[in-house]
Order: structure tokens, then C-alpha cells, then sequence
């Protein structure tokens, strides 16, 4: 008896104690606010504002990877935003309102930045930097969803379509056909030779094949391919089959350890021929390792993003302030995407507080109305449209171990004819 | 419900002055204690979505998707004594499944996922004539294999698994109900989207999935699987029909595994490969010694406090003394978590024998169960 | 011809790394039937001492330094955690080394920050010419090293009293203890050799054709479990044909991929696990490992 008697004592307890607990919640729930969350208000100063500004300030987020395998490029990224950030702080501030950077570290792995991303997006106005392209593409409906200006730090083709996100620069695919054409042109490879093509499984790797198919394809040249994974360390059986179906070049779109392991071991195997890498390929660190004299001989890299050696006005500034900053941490690529990064959040909010719009769509809006952003940090980009690259020049640059960052320019910024036309697969 | 008969059987060698009354004494608050306290738990399950935001939500369903795995892993590894590193494997199993079963398929939802914890049950199934055939570490690492050619297949079936980037997953559906953030739905003043749905659901699943491991662990079969974990030659001496059993139990936690697939699947609303990989299964292995072998409470324990501590850290970092801030050199928030649990898992098994469920039972009131348990691990001895 | 022998060479020259590996998985296979998870970051560790100290001291001071701190690592391990650890199975013994491995390798990564440390090996980059096929030298000298540790873990295993107080320990730890067998130094000393054997692993994983020590070096040693299995957890020869036998088959399935495209992009990485299973299913102990006669 007092079993049947104990569970309808629990049952009836339990639909009370659900009665008690969502009744309580009409009243005091923070939550509770009638469905009507991002209705968007509007400001003591006339500025309409939406989620991540308040009348003092404005919150931008950083999803980054300090942990994982992007740690190097991430940290830069990182501290270059909070350098750009802070010193928008010290000037006064956007639209009466000070920056403030919430840095979440996902570690390149999904499941975290998916809870980062339900963590921060309800508090962000945008997003300065959002690093993998596995993470983003997990979050890309949300994000679009969201209307959250988004700045990913990848350029695979999978990531364009969508309002929200920013590809920065060129797409992975348009620097291989740029990289394609520079080959045929300055490297002597002619119609009918083979190129390798080094990838890495996954959106960089296939986005750049894309491109690298596309030009080969128009060139009369043929690919060979080899896959790998972010895992793999020793390129030796890759570099047996390359040299194997005769390559007079190769293209590399994997990470710098990969390219080290690669340059070196085709130079010390006698195949001497050159090596034009994607913007991931290659990071100054590994002018550190034995694999230096290797890549200081053979490697380029095509970029849409300008290297901190080059002597402009705005890169001096950030150079300088940088290194009195961080005293001696390395300057890479990164420092210079995520300060131009940061500049195109900054950008678009100034444009929105102009329109007095703040809220996400202002925002969207204002940034989709500029067509030629650009300047010291990079080639120019248009935003006005989201299912093409915003830029199709790309430098090519050349190790070297006396620069800054490691690289100098060794061909000024140029759109391939190829690029030119080039049909751009989207999402 | 049996378990007033463990607590009369250790209370026995009380002092003769005080007979055999005592254990009555002892049962009757037992239970209005044991049900207010269920009672405390479901009133806070149910208000917490009134009140918490997406983040503690999400946080809360990764934890439930977690301990449904855990719980499986736990039958397997924890009660019957097999080391498996497959696990993650069957959650891939079961969230792809689910994924092309109601995409491409146009199965309904709830009956896709029910298809999708019976295919991850077959995988298991399929790898048993293996299992069956090895044992101990060789079986362990064997299930390795799992993990590397499972994501083989992810990466490379693009027609089926979307390849790298994965395939976004179908909101589950019931009785015209949809768990997604549209339609909108507003409760009591709160706007209901996809985490406060599946809240709900999570809960559900997870009260199903550990009612049914509880019930397989005190009846028949628990006492069989624990005996061959504890020596499989006499199991099959008593007549236990152990090639069998570990057959069943590696098909049933398969089957939990993809359950758990299923539930994250649907909070990510999106499946990569990436995911499941090798850490996933180390960190089931991690939660089942920190929560406590062998048990369902120590499976949920153990789940909780793995898939919560970085996800707490990260949140609280700029709070948090010690903690770096990212990227700033010191130790930044996902290292202290990984170091915690690590941490964790070594001072459990040194300082903790039965995990943390173990000793909320220890705080609580002495077991006939783990009482056994504690003396089953009489530790450098039984080492060889 | 000439590409296959060159994959063949360089798969094998491959092999003797992972070879190295799995000699310290089954070193202490041998002595205490535990899966050891934490040779991933023995490795790190090794290495790590290695990296840090060659500018230091030079080379070989820094790799003796390498050796000797891997085997302290390792044997403090043992001591401080192992033995004390209040378990039922060495299957959660298993789970323990893993919960060390996270704790050490997470610290060694967070020392190891963002960096590719170089480890200053005297080889360089320098290959050898076998008519049409090159091999990095380095790699030959892991396979002679491979080898020549294999020879001698073989005789001692037979003619010194540690080796024959380790066969006995694997054969009846009870019997061993009670002739006389001090299982704790035992199981110490293989630790502490499986520690100083990760150490040399790590100097040849991480100097040419790879570029240097970083945080993603521990992975390789996933690879060395398929290695250490399919040879026979406990045979020590066993490792070394396990070694060969992956590095052979990832190299091979690598190097002919656009000829297995059906099979997918990147088969290397999941081919040795295949072998493993295919082997374990003719011979579930591994082609050298010690049947168990029980059956239920």
C-alpha cells in the first residue's frame, strides 16, 4: 500500500511543484520578457541599439583558438584586436561608447565553440574573429540567423552566401589560381606539365583544389594530388609520389609544419622545383627549424593580406605600437588580419552610429555599404555583395629571415586573368 | 524498489542494545526524505529553463547528451569490466543516422531517432563477432579501430555524412510539436527557442535511459555482468553465458552511445566529423572513473563534471584567481579544465575509490554494494 | 618499381619509429599488463628536455638529459600514482593513464606554447642515395637503433635477473612474489625504461623529414598502438614487425592514394588500423603475443 500510496504522492507533488516553479518564473524570471528581445530600443542619444550596446558601451567577441593547432596565428589575431580596440578606447571611444573585447578560447574544437557561441552571441554586437572553418560552418545558419556581423578567419568558399559573415580578401581558391598563373609566368611551367597539390582534407584543402583544378584546367595543366590530414607529420611518402609522376612545381595548402616537413624533404631528395603555398601554409616560426634553408630557396605564398615588412604608414604604426605592446612576440601574418579585422568591425559601427542605427541590422547595413575598403593592411575589398570574394588580388611573398614577420613582397598585388573570371562556388 | 533491504543487511552489527526495530526507524524517513528530494530536483529540472540562459541550457543538454553515454559506457566498461575506446563511434553512428534517416530518408523525427539508437545498436552488433573473440587490452585498443576508420568514413561518405563540414540536423518533431528556435513560442512571458524545447526532452530521455540502466544493474543481469568482470572464467563456471552477455552489453551501450548521439546532434543542429574523434571516447572513459564505476548516479556524476568544468571555466575565466586571461601566456582556461580533469581522475582513483557517486553514498549512508566494491580494490595486490 | 621501393624504404624507415614507440608500450605491457596511455607525453617530455637543453649543452648531453628525465617522469608515475591507485582492473588502471597523460600532456603543450622546437640532431637533413631511392639518414639510424634495442631487450629479457624477474612477473605475479620477486621494482624499472625509450622515440619522431617538436607530436603515438597490438602486446620482436608493418602500409597507402581513390582521400591514417583488425581476427594476441589458453 504505501508504495502505490508513495507514487501518487510523488505524482501529485511533482505537477504541483511544476505548477509552483513555472508560475514563479511569469514574475521573476530575468527571461521573462514577452518574446519581444531584440525589438531593439533606443537610447538616451537618439541612437537605436540592439543586443551587445548599451548607452556606454559596445561589446565585440573574438572566437579564437589559443590552444589547439591554430594557437600561434590566434594569439596574434588576438592581441593585435584588443591593441586596435584599445587604442579606439583611448581616443574616445565609437558613437559616445567605449570598445570592450570578449575573448572566448574554443580550442579548434566544435562542441566548444558552439557553446561559446550561445555564450557570448546574446551579448555581442559582432563578432571581430572567429577562427575554423569546421566551428563556423557548424554556427553558419545560426549566425545568419543572428544578423551578427561575423569576421571569420578563414577564406574557404563554403563560408560566402551569407549576409552576416565577411570573408576578408581573397578566397583560398582565387590566391591558388593566382599562385597557378604566377608559376606559368615567372616559374617557367608550361602547358602539359604536371603541379602537385598538397591539401589538407576539409574546406581549406578542397577550396583551394577548387581553385587549382580551375586554373590547371584552363592552363593545360594537369594536378596531381595528395591528401592529407592535420595530423600527419612526415611528408616523405607525398614527396616519393610527387617526384614519382614527374611535378615541375607544387602548390601547398596545409599547415606550416606540413609545408616544413614537404619543402625540406623534396630539397634534400633533389627535387628542386618551387613551392606556392596558401596563406596558412607558412608561419615565421619555422625560419627556426632545420627545414629554414629549404624554404628560404623554394617557397612563396600568395596572400591577399599585406606582410608586416612592407614600410606603409599604417603598418609602421602598428608594427611600432605592437612591439611596444608585446615586446618580443612573434610578428606573423596575424598581427595584420586581426588588426584589419578589428578596423572593419570598427568601420561598420562608425557608419552605423552615423545612420544612428546600432542595432544588428544597422550595423549589417552599414558594413554591407562600403565598396572599397582597403589600404595599408591589404589588398582593396568591396562588401556590398556576399556570395563573391571581397577581393581577387593577391601579393606573392617570399621568406626571408631578416624581415619583419618573416616574408617580404616578392610580387606586388595582381588579379590574374584567370581570377578575373573566375565562377566562385558559394556555401 | 529494492533498496531498503541493502540498508536493513548493513545495519546489523548495531550495538545489541538496540534490536531489530531499528531498521524500521531508519526506513521511515527514508522515503518522504528520498521523494522530497527527487521531488527538489524536478522542480528545478523544470524551472530552470524559466530562468537560466542558452548558455547554461546548452551547458546543461551537453551534460545530459554526455551522461547518456556515460551511462552506457559505464555498463560496459565499468560493470562488466571491458575497456572500450570506441565509444564515440556509436554517437557518431547514431547522430549521422539520424541525420540521413530523417533527411534523405523523410522518416518522421521521433521515429528516425528511434532508428537511429537501433543502427548504432547493429554497428555495435556487427563489431561484437570481434569483441567476442578478444579480450582484456586487446579488445580495448581493437576498438581504436573504431574511432580512426569510423572517421574515414565520415570524412570521405560525403553523399551520406556531408564530409567535413558535416550536415545540419533536422529538429526533432513529436505530436506536431517542433524543437527548434520557429515557430515562436512564448511561455509565461518567456520566449521559448530550441534549448528551452529540448530542455525538456533532454530530461526526459536521460530519466528514461537511466531508469532502464538502473533496472538492468539491480536485477539478473547487473550480478551476471559483474561477474564477469570480477572473474570471467568462474561466470561461465556458474553458468553465466558470458560470450552472450558481452555481446548484449556491448550492443546496449552501443545503443546508449547513440542515444547520446542523437541528443547532441540535435543541440549542435549540426554534425562534423570532428567531434567524434578520439578525445570524445577518453573523456567518457575520464567521466565514468571520476563519477564512480559500475554505477547509473556515478555515470551522471562523472558527465556532469567533465562536460561542465571547461565550459564554467571558460565562462568564469576573468572571475577566476589563477586562471589566466587567453592568450595573456599563463594558464588559460581550457588548460586549467583539461588539467582539473586529469587531476580529477587521479586523485578519484588514489583518495576516491568509487568516484564522486561514491562518496555522496559514503556522506549519505554506508551500501552493501559499495562496501563490496571497496573491497574488490584492495589496489597493489591484485596487481600483477 | 622505383616509387614503389622508394615508399617500401621510406615506409619501413618510417616503421622504425613507431617500432620505438610501441617497445615502451609493451616494456610495460610485459611487466604489469597495463595499456599505458601516457607514453604519449613521456614522448613530449623527452623531447621537450631535449629541445630545451641542446643549445645549452650540446646534442648528446642534451638527448642523455632527454633519456634520463623521460625515465624519471616515467617512474614517478608509476611510483606516486600506479601503485597507489585504488582500482579493480588494470583496465581502469588503463583509464588512470590516460587522466596522467591529459595532466602532463596539457602542461608540457602549454610550455611548448606556439613554437616548433628545432631538437639540433648532428643529421641534419642529409639523405641517403641508394641508386634511385633516397631515405633520410636519420631514419636509418632509428632503424639501427630500433634494432639493436630490440636485440638487446631480448637478451636481457633472457639472460639478466631483471628480465627474468619481469618474464616471471608477466607469466604468475603471485608465484614471481612469492620466489622472491619484488613486483614494485619491477614494475618501476619498466616504467622507468619505457620512459627512457619514449625519449629516445621522441628525438627521432621529431627531427628531419619532420620539422621539429610542437604540440601536435604526442598524436604519433596513437599510431604506435596498432603497432604495439598487432605484434603482440608482450613480445618485444612483435614490436618491431608492428612498427614495420604500419609504417609500411601508411606510407604504401599514402603514396598510391590517387591509385586507391575508391577507398577514399587519406586512407593512410585508417589503413593500419584495418591490418590491425584483419591480423587480431587470425590471431587474437597478436602474430608474437602469449595466447591465453581460457575460454568460456
Amino acid at each position: 500500500m504505501g508504495e502505490i500510496g508513495t507514487r501518487a504522492g510523488i505524482a501529485a507533488l511533482a505537477l504541483l511543484s511544476l505548477a509552483v516553479a513555472t508560475s514563479a518564473a511569469g514574475c521573476a524570471s530575468d527571461k521573462a520578457t514577452g518574446g519581444g528581445a531584440d525589438a531593439g530600443a533606443v537610447s538616451g542619444d537618439g541612437v537605436k541599439t540592439g543586443p551587445g550596446v548599451t548607452a556606454t558601451t559596445i561589446t565585440v567577441s573574438a572566437l579564437t583558438d589559443l590552444t589547439g593547432p591554430y594557437a600561434s596565428f590566434g594569439k596574434s589575431q588576438t592581441q593585435a584586436q584588443q591593441l586596435y580596440f584599445d587604442q579606439v578606447n583611448a581616443g574616445g571611444g565609437v558613437c559616445g561608447r567605449k570598445y570592450e573585447l570578449v575573448v572566448r578560447d574554443h580550442g579548434y574544437d566544435t562542441q566548444k565553440a558552439v557553446a561559446a557561441y550561445t555564450e557570448v552571441a546574446p551579448r555581442s554586437a559582432a563578432i571581430a574573429q572567429f577562427i575554423g572553418s569546421p566551428m563556423i560552418t557548424a554556427l553558419k545558419q545560426r549566425v545568419d540567423g543572428d544578423r551578427l556581423l561575423t569576421i571569420p578567419m578563414a577564406w574557404a568558399t563554403t563560408l560566402l552566401g551569407s549576409r552576416a559573415i565577411q570573408v576578408t580578401g581573397t578566397t583560398y581558391d582565387i590566391d591558388m589560381i593566382n599562385g597557378v598563373e604566377f608559376l606559368t609566368k615567372q616559374k617557367g611551367v608550361r602547358s602539359g606539365d604536371k603541379i602537385g597539390h598538397l591539401y589538407f582534407e576539409g574546406d581549406y584543402g578542397e577550396s583551394s583544389l577548387n581553385g587549382s583544378k580551375y586554373a590547371a584546367d584552363r592552363l593545360g595543366l594537369r594536378i596531381v594530388e595528395q591528401k592529407i590530414k592535420a595530423t600527419d607529420q612526415d611528408m616523405s611518402a607525398q614527396v616519393a609520389a610527387f617526384k614519382a609522376a614527374g611535378v615541375k612545381a607544387v602548390l601547398v595548402s596545409v599547415g606550416p609544419r606540413q609545408t616544413a616537413s614537404l619543402v625540406g624533404v623534396s630539397l634534400a631528395k633533389g627535387m628542386d622545383v618551387p613551392f606556392v603555398g596558401s596563406n596558412s601554409a607558412y608561419s615565421p616560426q619555422l625560419l627556426g627549424t632545420p627545414a629554414a634553408p629549404a624554404l628560404l630557396k623554394d617557397f612563396y605564398y600568395v596572400t591577399a593580406g599585406t606582410p608586416v615588412s612592407v614600410k606603409n604608414p599604417g603598418m609602421r604604426k602598428l608594427v611600432a605600437d605592437y612591439q611596444a605592446k608585446y615586446p618580443g612576440e612573434t610578428l606573423d601574418s596575424g598581427v595584420a588580419s586581426g588588426w584589419s579585422a578589428a578596423m572593419i568591425v570598427d568601420e561598420a559601427m562608425k557608419k552605423a552610429c552615423e545612420a544612428k542605427d546600432l542595432s544588428r541590422d544597422g550595423v549589417l547595413n552599414a558594413h554591407r555599404s562600403q565598396s572599397s575598403f582597403g589600404g595599408d593592411f591589404g589588398t582593396p575589398m568591396d562588401f556590398t555583395f556576399f556570395d563573391k570574394p571581397a577581393s581577387r588580388s593577391s601579393y606573392v611573398l617570399k621568406p626571408d629571415k631578416a624581415a619583419l614577420g618573416g616574408a617580404v613582397v616578392f610580387r606586388e598585388p595582381e588579379v590574374s586573368e584567370l581570377a578575373k573570371d573566375y565562377p566562385v562556388p558559394v556555401g | 524498489m529494492s533498496d531498503s533491504t541493502p540498508t536493513a543487511a548493513t545495519s546489523t552489527p548495531a550495538t545489541p542494545t538496540r534490536p531489530a526495530y531499528r531498521p524500521a526507524v531508519l526506513r521511515l524517513p527514508a522515503r518522504p526524505i528520498r521523494a522530497a528530494l527527487w521531488l527538489t530536483v524536478l522542480a528545478a529540472a523544470v524551472a530552470v529553463p524559466f530562468y537560466l540562459e542558452g548558455f547554461w541550457l546548452q551547458a546543461g543538454l551537453f551534460a545530459m547528451s554526455a551522461a547518456i553515454g556515460a551511462i552506457g559506457i559505464n555498463l560496459l566498461t565499468g560493470a562488466t569490466g571491458q575497456l572500450s575506446l570506441g565509444h564515440a563511434f556509436f554517437l557518431a553512428a547514431g547522430a549521422y543516422s539520424y541525420v540521413y534517416l530523417s533527411s534523405d530518408l523523410g522518416l518522421p523525427a521521433p521515429l528516425a531517432a528511434v532508428a537511429a539508437v537501433a543502427v548504432a545498436g547493429v554497428c555495435g552488433g556487427l563489431f561484437s563477432p570481434i569483441a567476442g573473440r578478444l579480450k582484456g587490452a586487446y579488445l580495448g585498443i581493437a576498438t581504436l579501430a573504431l574511432i580512426f576508420v569510423g572517421q574515414h568514413v565520415l570524412f570521405n561518405a560525403e553523399p551520406v555524412t556531408g564530409g567535413f563540414n558535416g550536415r545540419p540536423v533536422p529538429p526533432m518533431e513529436l505530436f506536431g510539436f517542433v524543437f527548434a528556435d520557429t515557430p515562436e513560442l512564448v511561455v509565461l512571458n518567456v520566449p521559448f527557442g530550441s534549448l528551452e524545447r529540448l530542455w525538456f526532452l533532454g530530461i526526459a530521455l536521460l530519466a528514461g535511459a537511466a531508469a532502464f540502466a538502473r533496472g538492468v544493474l539491480r536485477g539478473r543481469p547487473g550480478l551476471a555482468m559483474n561477474t564477469i568482470r570480477d572473474h570471467e572464467i568462474a561466470a561461465g563456471v556458474m553458468g553465466v553465458p558470458v560470450a552472450r552477455y558481452r555481446a548484449g552489453v556491448f550492443v546496449l551501450s552501443s545503443m546508449y552511445g547513440g542515444l547520446a548521439g542523437v541528443l547532441v546532434a540535435l543541440v549542435f543542429q549540426q554534425v562534423v566529423p570532428d567531434y567524434f574523434g578520439m578525445l570524445l571516447s577518453l573523456d567518457y572513459l575520464a567521466m565514468i572513473v571520476i563519477g564512480g564505476l559500475g554505477s547509473v548516479a556515478g555515470a551522471v556524476a562523472g558527465a556532469a563534471f567533465v562536460s561542465l568544468l571547461p565550459q564554467l571555466l571558460t565562462r568564469y575565466s576573468d572571475a577566476l584567481p589563477l586562471v589566466a586571461e587567453p592568450g595573456s601566456g599563463g594558464v588559460s582556461p581550457a588548460e586549467a579544465a583539461r588539467i582539473l580533469y586529469g587531476a580529477a581522475v587521479v586523485a578519484v582513483v588514489l583518495f576516491l575509490p568509487g568516484g564522486l557517486a561514491g562518496l555522496a553514498t559514503r556522506l549519505g549512508r554506508v551500501r552493501l554494494k559499495e562496501l563490496k566494491w571497496a573491497k574488490s580494490a584492495p589496489a597493489p595486490a591484485s596487481r600483477r | 618499381m622505383a616509387v614503389f621501393l622508394e615508399l617500401l624504404v621510406n615506409g619501413i624507415s618510417v616503421g622504425a619509429v613507431y617500432a620505438l614507440i610501441a617497445l615502451g608500450f609493451v616494456v610495460i605491457f610485459k611487466a604489469t599488463e597495463v595499456v599505458n596511455f601516457t607514453h604519449a607525453s613521456l614522448l613530449l617530455a623527452g623531447g621537450y628536455v631535449i629541445a630545451r637543453l641542446h643549445p645549452l649543452v650540446g646534442f648528446w648531453a642534451a638527448l642523455a638529459a632527454g633519456i634520463a628525465a623521460a625515465a624519471l617522469v616515467g617512474a614517478l608515475v608509476e611510483f606516486l600514482i600506479l601503485r597507489r591507485a585504488h582500482v579493480g582492473s588494470r583496465g581502469v588502471l588503463a583509464i588512470v593513464t590516460i587522466g596522467v597523460d591529459i595532466l602532463l600532456t596539457t602542461e608540457l603543450t602549454r610550455r611548448i606554447g606556439t613554437e616548433v622546437l628545432a631538437l639540433g640532431d648532428p643529421w641534419g637533413d642529409r639523405v641517403l642515395r641508394l641508386g634511385p631511392i633516397t631515405v633520410a639518414e636519420t631514419r636509418v639510424v632509428a632503424l639501427a637503433v630500433a634494432a639493436a634495442l630490440i636485440v638487446a631487450f631480448l637478451l636481457a629479457f633472457k639472460f639478466t635477473g631483471w628480465g627474468v624477474a619481469m618474464r616471471a612477473t608477466a607469466e604468475d605475479a603471485e608465484t614471481a612474489a612469492l620466489m622472491g620477486v619484488r613486483l614494485g621494482r619491477v614494475s618501476l624499472s619498466a616504467w622507468a625504461v619505457a620512459g627512457a625509450l619514449a625519449a629516445v622515440a621522441a628525438m627521432f619522431l621529431c627531427v628531419f623529414p619532420t620539422p621539429g617538436l610542437d604540440r601536435g607530436t604526442a598524436a604519433a603515438a596513437m599510431k604506435a598502438f596498432p603497432a604495439a597490438i598487432l605484434g603482440g602486446l608482450d613480445s618485444t620482436t612483435g614490436a618491431l614487425a608492428g612498427g614495420l608493418i604500419v609504417g609500411v602500409t601508411e606510407t604504401l597507402m599514402s603514396g598510391y592514394q590517387s591509385e586507391l581513390a575508391f577507398l577514399g582521400r587519406g586512407i593512410g591514417d585508417a589503413a593500419p588500423f584495418l591490418v590491425m583488425i584483419v591480423i587480431l581476427l587470425l590471431r587474437p594476441s597478436g602474430l608474437f603475443g602469449t595466447k591465453e589458453p581460457a575460454r568460456v
